[in-house]
């Protein structure tokens, strides 16, 4: 059995477990992205994802494997249950996966540094928000794939979609990992 | 809570395609819009993507929101990439380009290049979005998992996507059960006063135990595999695939298509905006 995240040991392990999380977190990724968003007043239909937050916590507890899954799956998946279809947005899923995991690669480089339950509470945030900064990056192959300028891919792409995932994440992944932190005691992770 | 892909296309003729079919067209098509940057060109993959998404029967009025939507997203791109890069898009420089008009306000130059170019790109989203679609309406949503595995996409990986859509049920009621839950409590996440901020520290009462509650059943499924001695041997599927001979044209063809405009593109040949003709006599070029 594997020690989720943390520890480089078994970091890129695929098994069972490493499965069944990652399934978890991609479906809970579109079953919530697809409910529940919040549009920013005023903004050309810009929303706030709170499940976006899943996808740095899932890299951050469960490994990047998990959260590569995570995020790629995860919004590929909110695209093809919102219609649009799984690849149409292909670039902007992988940005999302590799957001997921950073999140896990970051949590392990930082791992010494987290030694109590509030190091790591405060961790997970400063994870998530790394994380997202560069995985979401990958969004400026808009320029490659779309043919917009640079400077419609900072303003239009990456601007419009780190704003308010960087919301989402610096609020809700550390109150997830917050509660996970007993419940991993618990359950024996 | 019903959560699940709407199988638009079930019956039709491009849903009784093997799926692998539809993930591949996508696929490699996708790939072959791409590099082509010939609106004739181009304006040919569109119509066949569109004759494409035509033989899945897809009822406009259940995909009319999905449509506007992608109307509505294309064309803010493309006007702001055109706003932003004050008219000079595609590569084209100014003293080159041929100004048919300045936007109001703004001044930004509009030239037949310009046009030529936010034209592309329009025709371009769309194929992608026509082809899309597709994907999204023609593939029954429970033969995914076999099919990326039947591509040679790695088994657990597959098999983890399958496993993705049968959670999506019961993901869906537990949600359902967390609302009604937090209802009975007073916490109702879609009402009360405050910005984007404040609501969504409303949605952290449904997230946290819907997600908490998520990883600990979890372990039930993982138990089950384990004990099934899961990865420790080649998978099998229940549902089978076979490619029949209308399949395999299609995947051959766009095979054919992505080879030769790869070709074509690195040749120079269809990888640089065509301007209209009639554009370039109305700026008097």
């Amino acid at each position: 059995m594997s020690t989720m995240a943390l520890s480089k040991a078994g970091l890129w392990e695929v098994n069972s477990r490493t499965i069944v999380y990652a399934a978890i977190g991609a479906a809970l990724y579109g079953v919530l992205g697809f409910l529940i968003n919040i549009v920013i007043p005023g903004s050309n239909n810009v929303s706030v994802r709170p499940a976006y937050a899943l996808v740095p916590f899932f890299g951050f507890a469960f490994g990047p494997i998990v959260g590569l899954f995570t995020g790629l799956v995860g919004n590929a998946l909110l695209d093809q249950l919102s219609g649009y279809g799984a690849f149409t947005a292909w670039n902007w899923s992988i940005a999302n996966g590799l957001a997921g995991l950073l999140a896990g690669v970051f949590a392990v480089m930082v791992a010494d540094r987290m030694s109590t339950p509030t190091t790591r509470i405060v961790g997970a945030g400063v994870v998530a928000v790394a994380a997202t900064l560069v995985g979401f990056l990958f969004v400026f192959t808009d320029i490659w794939v779309f043919g917009n300028s640079f400077e419609a891919a900072l303003t239009g792409s990456y601007g419009w979609v780190i704003v308010p995932n960087l919301i989402a994440a610096v609020i809700i992944t550390p109150i997830l990992a917050a509660a996970w932190e007993p419940l991993k005691e618990a359950i024996g992770r | 809570m019903n959560i699940a892909p709407r199988y638009l296309g079930r019956g039709s003729w491009l849903a009784r395609r093997d799926p692998r079919t539809i993930i591949l067209v996508v696929a490699l098509v996708g790939i072959t819009v791409i590099q082509i940057w010939d609106i004739r060109i181009v304006l040919i993959m569109l119509l066949g993507a569109q004759l494409w998404y035509r033989s899945a029967r897809i009822p406009f009025r259940l995909v009319k929101r999905q449509w506007l939507f992608v109307t509505f997203f294309v064309s803010l791109i493309v006007l702001w990439n055109t706003i932003l890069t004050g008219g000079e898009v595609g590569g084209f420089q100014r003293e080159q380009m041929h100004v048919l008009f300045h936007l109001p306000l703004l001044g930004t130059p509009i030239a037949a290049e310009t046009l030529s170019y936010g034209v592309t790109q329009y025709a371009r989203f769309f194929t992608f979005a026509t082809l899309g679609f597709t994907m999204a309406y023609a593939i029954a949503p429970a033969d995914l998992g076999v099919a990326f595995a039947r591509l040679r996409v790695p088994e657990k990986f597959a098999y983890a996507i399958d496993l993705t859509f049968r959670f999506i049920p019961s993901l869906g009621n537990d949600l359902q059960t967390t609302i009604d839950a937090q209802k009975v409590r007073g916490h109702e996440w879609d009402k009360g006063k405050g910005g984007p901020i404040a609501k969504l520290r409303r949605t952290v009462p449904l997230v946290v135990p819907l997600t908490m509650n998520a990883i600990v059943n979890a372990e039930d499924t993982i138990d089950a595999m384990d004990l099934r001695a899961f990865g420790t041997g080649r998978r099998s599927w229940y549902r089978e695939l076979v490619y029949d001979r209308t399949d395999r044209l299609i995947v051959a063809a766009v095979v054919a298509l992505l080879v030769t405009f790869t070709v074509l593109g690195f040749a120079g040949v269809t990888s640089r905006t065509y301007v209209f003709p009639f554009l370039l006599d109305l700026a008097g070029g």
